[in-house]
């Protein structure tokens, strides 16, 4: 049963090879995860968002769940995947991934449920965090900082970072406990579970790629008298989030092929600068070489 | 003296921005420890007060990044405290080396995603030597750019600022190339997800997922919440698509059994 396979792509394993699950995980180790999760984006990047960072934070529970090295490092090589949630809710994710991995369900399962959480988790996170819980304590306390008050800046800190850490706890050990419930409706029918869990990640990777994808336009301009031709405009009808979407599936099928993402961002990068000098992606600059339209309506 | 300490706390502000507490580093709260650092406290809780309640509305929201706040805060208390100025003068003064701030982030984000490939080498043996190697490196890199440009305009102050400003025009081709290169890199991410998760007869629901978001994203009362509809609409598809298959098995399983038994 034991593979000995180190040089096995992990990415392509679906089951861990000890299947009996762990015990409980300690509070200690609990506690320990959720100081860790303020360093959710430590290692921020523009490919997997806060992957590294999700794995150190997940580290502790993991080596508590899998004792045996090849699963720790499937594990581990699974919560390197892109993720993007919202730093101070990523409790209740962490925690629901936790109780999924110590009932050591298949791999795909754990993948689909985590990304399909961590993604909706994070605007909420936002609306509730920048949008309500800052502007009213910014309200309550810049008033007195301005009068040269020193309370303003500490009442500021103790309510916005004690808020944040009481979330962060009381979201940790809450997920983990439905999870462990929750665990055992799912595996029942494990099998039907995972097709169903993994189409609902389909799903928000589709969403993601029009969601955040956005930003990836192209600006041309072409001087026409009255009327300039937009060619963005002309892109948005035939379908908006065009560009995002042929540049998800080109992805898709050169890694299908075979590339390794660090070949990929290498040639994002390289596509990325031409089209800086050429004036051909991105808005509102001029172009290293001279080209017949412009990056923006008021650049013509 | 001033100074090094200056570049250890706009470090450590770097690091904070993303990390740590995600607090500290708010105008209100970074702008007095400057003002104790350059020996005026008072100027730095006006600063900061007044600073913070500007940000209100530029917030880091969504990956989106606004012109960057340590810098910004870190700059205008140089200037506020040096040379004298007004607080909204020295914050105005400011926003030329926030913008840098912002190129500055741009390009650390762009350089850790190879950092990626450091984790993915040493996890697949089940260490972790990768990962804390990616971690220390990255916030070295951060930190220290950040420390530097405060340094920087510690020194140079105003008179940079033309130079500063001449630089960011010519250059403006590379950072709007690098920054749409920076934003195309989550597409590698995806890739990723989909080779994995995505078998042959799912691209109906990856499709579908893409136009849902469309469709919630461009409906100005909705799309604040995009990403959570959709869920629940994926959460819709993929329950249904779990009780069929439970159906049918059962289903499946109990017509196998009836068989059986009128065999006997």
């Amino acid at each position: 049963m034991a593979s000995k396979g180190s040089e096995l792509n992990l990415q392509d394993l679906q089951y861990y090879t000890d299947l009996t699950p762990a015990p409980r995980v300690d509070k200690a180790t609990l506690n320990k995860m959720v100081w860790r999760s303020c360093n959710l984006q430590i290692c921020f990047n523009y490919e997997r968002m806060q992957a590294i960072g999700w794995l150190w934070a997940m580290l502790p529970g993991l080596k508590a769940v899998h004792k045996n090295k090849e699963d720790l490092a499937m594990s581990m090589a699974q919560n390197l995947d892109f993720i993007n949630t919202h730093p101070f809710i990523v409790t209740f994710v962490m925690g629901l991934v936790l109780s999924m991995e110590q009932n050591k369900m298949d791999i795909q399962t754990i993948r689909a449920v985590r990304i399909s959480t961590a993604a909706p988790l994070g605007g909420i996170g936002d609306a509730l965090f920048w949008f309500t819980l800052i502007p009213i304590i910014a309200g309550m306390t810049c008033g007195m900082a301005m009068s040269e008050n020193m309370m303003g800046p500490i009442l500021y800190f103790i309510l916005a970072f004690g808020i944040e850490m009481i979330l962060r706890y009381v979201l940790m050990y809450w997920s983990y406990n439905i999870g462990l419930d929750a665990v055992r409706m799912m595996t029942a029918n494990a099998k039907e579970f995972t097709r169903a869990a993994s189409i609902l990640g389909v799903f928000i990777v589709g969403a993601l790629t029009a969601n955040y994808g956005g930003g990836t336009t192209t600006g041309m301009v072409f001087a026409n008298g009255e009327k300039p031709v937009i060619l963005q405009d002309y892109l948005n009808q035939i379908l908006p989030c065009l560009l995002p979407l042929l540049l998800t599936l080109l992805m898709y099928f050169l890694l299908k092929k075979g590339w390794t993402p660090i070949k990929c961002i290498v040639l994002l990068l390289v596509i990325g600068i031409v089209a800086g000098a050429f004036g051909i992606l991105g808005s509102g600059y001029k172009p290293f070489v001279p080209v017949p339209w412009a990056t923006s309506v008021e650049m013509l | 003296m001033q100074v090094i300490l200056l570049a250890i706390v706009t470090f450590l502000f770097a690091i904070d921005q993303y990390s740590l507490t995600e607090i500290i580093y708010r105008p209100i709260c970074a702008c007095p420890i400057i003002g104790a650092i350059l020996g005026d406290v008072n100027t730095g809780l006006v600063l900061g007060g007044t600073y913070e309640l500007m940000m209100i509305g530029s917030m880091p929201v969504g990956g989106a990044q606004p012109a960057n706040v340590v810098i910004g805060e870190v700059v205008a208390m140089v200037f506020a405290v040096k040379t004298g100025m007004e607080v909204e003068q020295a914050l105005g003064a400011a926003i030329i080396f926030s913008v840098f701030g912002t190129y500055v982030v741009t390009i650390v984000f762009t350089i850790a995603s190879s950092f990626n490939s450091w984790c993915d080498e040493t996890c697949s043996k089940g260490e972790t030597s990768g990962v804390s190697k990616a971690i220390l490196t990255d916030v070295v890199l951060l930190g220290g750019l950040f420390a530097v440009i405060a340094i920087l305009a510690y020194f140079a102050g105003e008179t940079i600022q033309p130079a500063m400003e001449a630089l960011s025009q010519k250059a403006a081709w590379f950072m709007s190339g690098l920054g749409v290169a920076g934003g195309m890199m989550r597409f590698v991410g995806f890739g990723v997800l989909l080779k994995i998760m995505l078998s042959n007869d799912m691209w109906g629901y990856f499709l579908s997922g893409f136009a849902m978001a469309l469709i919630v994203g461009n409906i100005e009362a909705l799309s604040a919440a995009t990403l959570v509809i959709v869920a629940f609409i994926g959460i819709g598809v993929a329950l249904s698509n779990y009780f069929t298959s439970v159906n049918i098995k059962e289903a499946a399983a109990n017509a196998g059994l009836g068989d059986f038994s009128d065999g006997i």
